[in-house]
């Protein structure tokens, strides 16, 4: 199941259905279009075959009857049928006519009377049972044309033949008598007129009389023989039209015109698988094309579904052993746009991620050693070593109230430093432990500088992180008052301006450079002679833990003092029980 | 993907269907060999025949050889024929045999050789022969000679002109005019001769009966050629109509013997359709269909009153061109 929904089965898939089932559709209708166009073509172009056929078939027609008509008129004006020169003139029109057998004029009894050329007759004719003499007995004044048959009337050999008959007049010594002219014709030049007609390979016309005796027949000898047959039944009850029949289990075509005046009819016969050899071929064709493109889509579809998919699957890849933890692992960015963009987005958020991780190593780092810092200070061996050697100094000069109040201000250092590990107290913690420096600092100085402390009533229960400000004081000790010729005087004080935590600690001292300021809040190692936490661990710990928002300002300047202001954010210290 | 695969793939399937398309328009329908060996390579009724054969052999895309010996009594020369066929392997054989027994070891060896043969006009004694197609020669024997005792009201001095006294339909014509002679007592068989197909014999021959037998009533003759034979000997002796003849076949002399009163009818076999059908189911046996065992082709008996009816110009006249 997984496979289906993939995105290169997805697509390939669909673009084969929707192409097959297009070309499909598209198939079915241009091979019904071109079926139906090809058979109705086909029918169209019988029917003018067949017609042009028939039309011939007329004008012969006309023309054996304009032929006969001159017989006629020849014997009708010879004085005497028995003249030679009525023989040469029926001679003559004999031999311009290749397809005419035979001109004989018959008594009403059926003697003969003149026949060209001139043949000995046979003694057993049966010429009243002949259909074309009766017929021109029967309707003296109208041409009749017999069906064809074995004209038997001379010894020669035995011809096919249609017999044009009619009655006429012929004159024996001036005396006119009636008598049957009969002309024979061959089957020559109707042979010639349909023999060329071919419908597709096997297709044909044929022609039949009006009783149905066969004409003209490419295979008559075949139906003479009844070894071939064709439907006469039906095509007698058509004169005009077109229908379908099937023999020996062949669908055919037929067509039927009319001769006129003399009833014959002309049939075209067409296989309608050869007809529509066309409509088969039309069937490969669409069947080639369909697989051709079936094919080709097939492929296609392969290969845009794979150009689509394996970008995708690539990134996804690369996802996958990102999410496994091989961080570095390089991201493909090739492939449609779209992939492209994703990829590129998503090598863009890796970047920020690896920065982000090794800023978090920094700054862990940074934290746990300003924390050791811290713990460094809380027991600073060189203060407590400096401080103890101001209060044997103080108990050798036998001041001991000043010694008492060192060690107690040195004891209350040192407990607050420790503060039971808490990393964050109250402001008023703070603010005590830094008088107690102050306290130490200033018997150790001999009152060298003066010191206030003040502090809003609010701020006092405001949490701070502890050790802020002792190293702020020492620097400001050190580096601004020490060297001082007059007295020097450190204010400390704690507010809350804009709604920030603000310590600030101002002497009078020397004051510092600007150079000396950067160097500061740089990258200066810790003072050797400070106590041991510089005042930029102080701003690294502040930011660290409140962001680049808080941290320590300077302000200094030369021979007028130096301004430390220390903003924290405003936090309400929790009651003393639970921190 | 590899592109190039995919390029490589497509140009095949191309290539592919282009070829296909060209190959589909192979000819299914090959041309065959046929031999055709006849008895005789002269006279109307073989020349009928095979034209008959030839028309089959055009329709049907066959390439027909004909082969007959110059006369019916060459029997050798007809088995010499079969032989030469064999070594030519055609598709089929059709055989006209001369003799019943003579013909039959060398069509066996045609069976052997795995040649199809059909029996065409005699037949052959073979069982090894896949189908007989031609006239029901014992019925055509039976219709001379009931047409004759009929002429002859019922009694009378006949002869028989045969023409090969071993070919099978010889006999079995011979055979079907004797069993039916047979039935009137007053009908008398004076003499059977044999003229081995040829009309100089014939007439010989008939010459001899008209001296030998002054009250012969009637003559059959049972082929083409015995007919012309007798029925010139007996015009020239002036005995037409007075000596009764039923001829066979339909030679056009026959046909002018016939309407000059020489000759009163005629038993007219249909050699075209034995030659067309033959050819037809000769092709048809080599496409592996069934044929019948026997196909009759008909036969007709033909005077001066029917011999104009429609249907008989037909068979009478095959040819209109």
């Amino acid at each position: 199941m997984k496979h289906f929904k993939r995105i290169q089965f997805i697509i390939a898939f669909s673009f084969i259905l929707i192409t097959v089932v297009t070309v499909l559709i598209v198939s079915f209708m241009l091979y019904n279009k071109f079926s139906n166009t090809a058979e109705d073509n086909a029918d169209l172009n019988m029917g003018q075959v067949v017609e042009q056929v028939k039309y011939n078939l007329e004008m012969y027609v006309k023309n054996m009857t304009s032929i006969f008509d001159v017989v006629e008129e020849t014997i009708n004006r010879s004085p005497s049928y028995s003249s030679s020169i009525l023989e040469e003139q029926l001679n003559s029109i004999m031999k311009t006519r290749e397809d005419l057998i035979s001109i004989a004029v018959f008594t009403k009894n059926g003697d003969l009377v003149v026949n060209i050329p001139k043949m000995e007759m046979r003694p057993y004719t049966l010429l009243q049972r002949q259909s074309w003499f009766n017929a021109a007995l029967e309707t003296p004044d109208q041409l009749s044309v017999s069906s064809p048959h074995i004209q038997n009337l001379f010894k020669t050999s035995y011809k096919w033949a249609v017999s044009l008959s009619k009655q006429t007049t012929y004159h024996r010594d001036g005396l006119a008598s009636k008598g049957v002219l009969v002309v024979d014709m061959n089957f020559k030049t109707i042979d010639e007129l349909s023999r060329q007609v071919v419908f597709g390979k096997r297709g044909y016309v044929y022609i039949i009389d009006s009783y149905g005796n066969i004409v003209y027949h490419p295979q008559q000898q075949l139906i003479h023989a009844g070894l071939k047959y064709e439907d006469l039944e039906r095509v007698l009850t058509y004169s005009y039209g077109s229908y379908q029949d099937e023999l020996n289990g062949e669908q055919r075509m037929i067509t039927i015109k009319s001769v006129n005046p003399i009833g014959w009819k002309v049939i075209g016969v067409a296989y309608k698988d050869e007809l529509l050899t066309t409509k088969s071929e039309l069937n490969t064709f669409l069947l080639w094309f369909l697989i051709v493109v079936i094919i080709f889509v097939l492929l296609l579809a392969i290969f845009v579904s794979a150009r689509i998919s394996s970008p995708i699957q690539r990134l996804a890849r690369s996802v996958k052993m990102m999410g496994e933890g091989h961080l570095n692992t390089p991201i493909p960015v090739s492939g449609i746009y779209e992939v492209e963009q994703l990829s590129r987005r998503y090598h863009v958020m890796l970047q920020q991620i690896r920065h982000l991780m090794d800023q978090i190593i920094v700054e862990q780092e940074a934290k746990r050693k300003s924390e050791l810092d811290v713990l460094q200070a809380q027991i600073n061996p060189h203060f407590l070593y400096n401080t103890l050697n101001s209060v044997i100094r103080l108990v050798e000069k036998g001041q001991s109230s000043e010694a008492v109040t060192a060690i107690t201000s040195l004891s209350r250092f040192f407990r607050i430093s420790l503060s039971k590990g808490k990393n964050f107290i109250s402001v008023q913690e703070e603010l005590e432990h830094i008088r107690h420096y102050l306290i130490i600092q200033t018997i150790r100085y001999k009152n060298k500088f003066h010191y206030t402390i003040e502090a809003e009533d609010e701020v006092l229960h405001f949490l701070t992180m502890k050790l802020i400000l002792q190293p702020i004081v020492e620097n400001a000790i050190v580096h601004g008052i020490e060297l001082m010729a007059d007295r020097g005087m450190i204010r400390i004080s704690a507010k809350v301006d804009a709604g920030k935590l603000l310590f600030e600690i101002a002497d009078n001292g020397l004051g510092m450079s600007r150079d000396a300021l950067d160097q500061l809040l740089k990258n200066t190692p810790n003072s050797a002679q400070g106590s041991g936490v510089g005042v930029r661990n102080v701003n690294q710990r502040i930011q660290l833990h409140y962001g680049p928002d808080y941290g320590i300002q300077f302000e200094s300047e030369i021979e007028e003092g130096t301004t430390v202001r220390i903003y924290l954010p405003v936090e309400i210290a929790q009651k003393e029980g639970e921190v | 993907m590899p592109r190039k695969m995919l390029l490589l793939l497509m140009a095949c399937c191309l290539l592919l269907s282009s070829c296909s398309v060209d190959g589909g328009l192979l000819m299914d329908n090959q041309e065959r060999n046929i031999d055709l060996i006849v008895k005789m390579d002269h006279g109307d009724y073989w020349s009928t025949l095979r034209m008959g054969a030839e028309v089959a052999a055009k329709e049907f895309n066959v390439n027909l050889r004909f082969l007959a010996p110059p006369n019916e009594g060459d029997i050798q020369g007809q088995i010499n024929l079969v032989n030469d066929s064999i070594q030519k392997h055609p598709d089929a054989l059709l055989l006209a045999a001369s003799d019943y027994m003579k013909l039959a070891q060398v069509t066996d060896r045609a069976a052997y050789n795995n040649i199809p043969i059909i029996s065409i006009d005699s037949e052959v004694g073979s069982a090894r022969v896949k189908s007989y197609i031609g006239t029901n020669n014992y019925e055509a024997g039976q219709r001379a000679a009931e047409r004759m005792i009929h002429l002859l009201g019922g009694s009378g001095k006949i002869a028989v002109m045969n023409f090969v006294q071993e070919a099978r339909n010889a006999n079995q014509r011979e055979e079907g005019l004797l069993d039916y002679v047979a039935r009137y007592p007053n009908v008398q068989i004076l003499d059977i001769a044999y003229c081995q197909s040829s009309r100089e014999m014939a007439s010989a021959i008939t010459r001899e009966w008209l001296d030998t037998y002054p009250d012969l009533d009637g003559i059959i003759t049972l082929n083409a050629e015995a007919s012309i034979g007798v029925g010139r000997v007996v015009k020239e002796a002036g005995r037409g109509g007075l000596l009764k003849v039923i001829a066979f076949d339909s030679p056009q002399e026959t046909m002018e013997m016939l309407q000059d009163g020489t000759v009163q009818a005629l038993v007219v076999q249909n050699p075209f359709n034995n030659g067309y059908l033959a050819v037809q189911y000769a092709v048809e046996l080599i496409e592996g269909r069934k044929i019948a065992d026997r196909i009759d082709t008909g036969i007709k008996v033909i005077d001066l009153e029917n011999m104009l009816w429609p249907e008989n110009q037909k068979l009478l006249f095959p040819f209109v061109r």
